[in-house]
């Protein structure tokens, strides 16, 4: 029934059922730019979830970096962000206490192992 | 006008090829052949047994991939029945 991995030429498999399919296994994302990520999946929402209150690092379109902890965000990436840290090329230019980004600005998020301040 | 046989949608056609091998031209310098399992409504399309071409100043670059989930946003040309090309 899973119908991971068969190849039966019976089955059709839509992209829906293929996301269903892949939760929990490793994965390779590729994008456009031709950069690869290598991980095991997680829904979107699963990560949401997981990272509430905890350091990340959100990487905007421009490239700038802001480095926080995450106090909330909805489906549109919209982020709201504590104790931020604004990072160009690397170096902190700026410190924010509370800091609000639109999602649409937003590439990634991701959890930061790093403290903060011992920052680029 | 949807059920004369003469006509077929463009849906249609793709899903005929579910199954069977299928040619993949994205925009940009990039290929794939595979076999079509399925596709949704952004023709956002499940595929296995998968090679890709790269095609690069070097020459193309190959990679072979089980089973993959492509996003239909790139996607230019649909060619059923794969690739003329022997690898």
């Amino acid at each position: 029934m899973s119908g991971t991995g068969e190849k039966g030429s019976a089955t059709t498999k839509t992209p829906g059922d293929f996301l269903k399919a892949i939760r929990g296994r490793p994965v390779v994302v590729k994008l456009n730019s031709g950069v690869d990520y290598r991980a095991t999946t997680k829904t979107p929402g699963d990560f949401l979830k997981a990272i509430r209150g905890r350091p990340v690092v959100v990487k905007l379109n421009s490239g700038v970096d802001y480095r926080g902890i995450l106090a909330c965000l909805d489906g549109y990436m919209n982020i709201a962000m504590e104790q931020t840290e604004e990072y160009v090329n690397g170096q902190l230019k700026n410190k924010y206490g509370d800091a609000f980004i639109r999602g649409n600005n937003v590439l990634y998020i991701s959890t930061s192992k790093r403290t903060l301040a011992d920052g680029a | 006008m949807a059920n004369n046989p003469s006509q077929l949608l463009p849906s249609e056609l793709i899903d005929r090829c579910i199954g069977s091998k299928i040619w993949v031209i994205m925009k940009g310098d990039k290929e794939l052949v595979g076999t079509l399992r399925g596709f949704d409504v952004y023709v956002n399309m499940v595929l296995e047994d998968v090679t890709e071409y790269e095609i690069t100043a070097e020459g193309r670059r190959i990679t072979k991939l089980d089973q993959i989930l492509l996003n239909g946003n790139n996607i230019a040309i649909l060619v059923p029945g794969g690739s003329p090309d022997p690898e």
